[in-house]
């Protein structure tokens, strides 16, 4: 499905071509829509919206903002340390949680008699909810990161299981039912608990997100973020060349986790009504769907592909049901069954197409295609140094397997030709 | 859909059971754990040959067991049986549906293998196993599309009754499920010490390369390995609609969690583990589910499996039978 056999590849090369040459205040165009500029026009894109949208639009826009913020949690896990995570939900919940039992104020013994508990404000809340999901990914990580990869996939995959259980049979939590988390308390003239105005929330989202990217594009860059990316390409060779495995996996894990706190906390805050039964594997699969839809690894991907399943999901889903079932046909196939149930395969579809077409994701991240494609590719762009050290250590042993991951990269020809 | 406290439905006929009984309930737990837990070693064999031979989790093959359930259940309402059989009828229909559901498993999970996971093969680890996940997420979709997101009752067609021991009911059920699946492990033993595709794949699970140099058609004796993992999950499938009477399409998803962690208890690679694995988990599911402190053992007892899957793993992630491999580079 390369972009030649779309006969795309034509058309895209002289739209290019007119970009790189048209020139404004010195600049091509092409260069004002590349890198971190792309990421400013998006910002000021994200900054007017709210005016130009109606409020179920704005809704919808914080739910892709919260997911947006997960994805991007779970992606320092799975695309920069390339641990397989599947239980995230669980610092999901963890701040949900925080959030709904420090706002809300009311607990319940084991008689089911109310307990009063002091409340807290959200402000203080937030972040505690990241520390908490932080310590609990250290909780888990301890133990398990020294194991494969693999095996720490069905120990998350459990821990996201047994997490809301817990919040479920524990008397605290009034079980099944659920919790009511109160929405943040007003900032000076800005209110965020009016219903009929979601604005005010939706900034609250946008800035946090804004800065959840500068935090995980900073941590990419650093020297912790190269020893991550190290460890994915070869855990070996990255432990060869000094790099501390249990605590850099660790690091990876709960920051990770805070950011999953953290998405949690404004979620509960967002919707204000949480129960056991919201969280499930569903939740942790569609967050990992995000990223390899998108691309593993890649910041903007993964955003895009936030933003293109919550739309389906929220918008689209909803919206396009609605229209249908004025169709007799399309009415009585959706009276038997769940239009979730057709979502989440096409969810599952997402994922083994992508998988096998397009490793890379939509917006591939450079270092991340070159490894799909095989170390025998000669990486072009050196000019992380620690890397390229870890790669000379390592390139005795993984030398015999680079002429066979060479037939995997096939597929994926088109990217390093899109990315110039 | 909320998962994990639903497991409980089925479970509940146990416990209930169990607690009916003036007798002796811990023996009678004990019974139960070893019925669960031959259903339980016949999945875990599955992920242990898959794991031993490609050293993926096959994620799907909780859902491939799951499709055993639902296939045979619509074969057995096609049939129009409603009723507890007898005779020449009952060993016909059991072997049947036996036939039936490990034809149906072998096949779904021979073909995963051959479109999701042999061009991955050569890919980075991760992506075999996302490419896993979303295969399972297919199977249990389109089977709830097809049977609705409700539990349906499966009839019970295998004689009621059984005998009385020592305060323990053995149920005439419980001795079948327990024969058929040690019949099979036996089986399965025989194929791979004595056949000549049992040896190529010991070959391939110690060293793929070294074993394509000697001759063995790699990729063929991965898919047998796929075929046969599958064929015991079918015909689990099948002796657990008869054991536990209700069909899910979500009850892939638990069930092979907890079969994995059976495999894992035994140390994964190891089909003997497996087998051991099963019944201990098993066990400790049958007894967590009468015994757990407080009392509310059905909303704990997957909680515990899994507690026992992260302590085994940090204490002693070769499992019990297993030996510590240090990673390939």
């Amino acid at each position: 499905m390369s972009l030649q056999q779309l006969g795309l590849a034509g058309p895209l090369a002289s739209a290019r071509a007119w970009l790189e040459n048209t020139h404004i205040a010195g600049r091509s165009l092409w260069w004002y829509l590349t890198g971190w500029r792309l990421g400013l026009i998006f910002l000021l894109v994200a900054v007017v919206l709210p005016s130009l949208l109606d409020q179920t639009l704005v809704t919808s826009a914080i739910s892709i903002f919260i997911y947006a913020l997960l994805a991007l949690g779970l992606n320092i896990v799975v695309g920069y340390a390339g641990l397989l995570d599947l239980g995230y939900v669980a610092f999901f919940v963890i701040g949900s949680y925080t959030v709904a039992v420090g706002t809300g104020g009311i607990l319940q013994d084991a008689h089911d008699n109310p307990l009063t508990i002091p409340t807290y404000p959200f402000w203080l809340l937030l972040p505690l909810a990241a520390v908490l999901a932080g310590v609990f990914g250290v909780l888990l990580g301890a133990p398990t990161l020294r194991l494969r990869g693999d095996y720490l996939a069905i120990v998350t995959l459990g821990f996201g299981e047994i997490v809301p259980i817990v919040f479920q049979n524990l008397p605290f939590f009034f079980g099944n039912i659920g919790m009511s988390a109160l929405p943040p308390a007003d900032v000076g003239p800005i209110t965020f608990s009016d219903p009929l105005n979601a604005t005010p929330f939706y900034f609250l989202t946008l800035i946090v997100l804004v800065l959840v990217i500068l935090a995980v594009t900073a941590l990419r860059d650093s020297s912790l973020g190269r020893a991550w990316i190290a460890i994915r390409e070869d855990e070996t060779a990255a432990a060869a060349a000094g790099v501390n495995l249990v605590r850099t996996k660790l690091l990876a894990f709960s920051m990770g986790a805070v950011v999953g706190g953290i998405g949690g906390a404004l979620n509960a805050a967002f919707v204000t009504t949480i129960a056991p039964s919201d969280f499930n594997f569903g939740i942790s699969i569609t967050i990992l769907i995000m990223i390899v839809l998108g691309g593993i690894g890649s910041i903007p991907g993964v955003i895009l592909g936030a933003a293109l399943l919550r739309f389906f999901d929220v918008y689209l889903l909803g919206t396009v049901s609605n229209n249908l079932e004025g169709i007799p046909a399309v009415a009585t196939f959706l009276a038997g069954h769940d239009i979730n149930t057709a979502k989440l395969l096409i969810y599952g579809l997402i994922l083994i197409v992508m998988i096998l077409l397009r490793p890379q994701g939509l917006i591939p991240d450079r270092r991340r295609s070159r490894e799909l494609k095989g170390i025998g590719a000669a990486p072009e762009d050196t000019s992380a140094v620690g890397l390229l050290a870890l790669e000379e250590a390592g390139i005795s042993s993984v030398g015999e397997s680079a002429a066979d991951e060479t037939t995997y990269a096939g597929t994926g020809s088109d990217a390093q030709g899109r990315e110039g | 859909m909320s998962l994990f406290h639903l497991r409980g439905e089925g479970m509940l006929t146990l416990a209930t059971l169990a607690a009916g009984q003036p007798n002796n309930i811990f023996l009678q737990q004990i019974e139960n754990g070893i019925t669960l837990g031959a259903v339980y070693a016949l999945v875990a064999l599955g992920y242990t040959l898959v794991y031993g031979i490609i050293e993926l989790i096959n994620f799907a093959h909780g859902d491939v067991f799951m499709w055993s359930t639902v296939v045979t259940l619509a074969v057995v309402q096609a049939m129009g049986l409603n009723a507890p059989l007898s005779g020449l009828a009952l060993v016909g229909i059991l072997a049947l549906l036996i036939v039936i559901g490990m034809v149906v498993s072998a096949v779904l999970n021979v073909s995963i293998e051959r479109f999701a996971y042999r061009p991955l093969r050569k890919a980075p680890r991760l992506a075999p196993l996302i490419a896993a996940i979303g295969a399972s997420f297919i199977l249990e979709n389109v089977a709830e599309l097809w049977r609705g997101a409700g539990f349906v009752s499966f009839p019970t067609i295998f004689p009621l009754g059984g005998y009385h021991l020592f305060g323990v009911q053995i149920n005439y059920l419980d001795i079948f499920i327990v024969i058929i699946a040690v019949a099979l492990m036996y089986g399965l033993n025989l194929f791979i010490r004595r056949t000549k595709m049992g040896k190529a794949m010991r070959a391939t699970a110690q060293d793929p390369e070294a074993a394509a140099l000697m001759g063995v058609n790699i990729n063929r004796t991965i898919s047998t390995t796929f075929v046969i993992g599958g064929a015991l999950a079918g015909a689990a499938g099948v002796i657990y609609n008869m054991y536990i009477g209700e069909v899910w399409f979500f009850t892939g998803f638990q069930l092979g969690l907890i079969a994995f962690t059976a495999a894992v208890l035994g140390g994964i690679g190891n089909i003997y583990g497996a087998v051991l694995g099963g019944f201990v988990i098993g066990l400790v599911q049958a007894l967590a589910i009468q015994f757990f402190p407080g009392g509310n053992g059905i909303a704990w007892s997957d909680a515990t499996v899994f507690a026992i899957l992260v302590i085994i793993l940090v204490v002693r992630p070769s499992g019990l039978l297993g030996q510590q491999v240090p990673d390939k580079v």
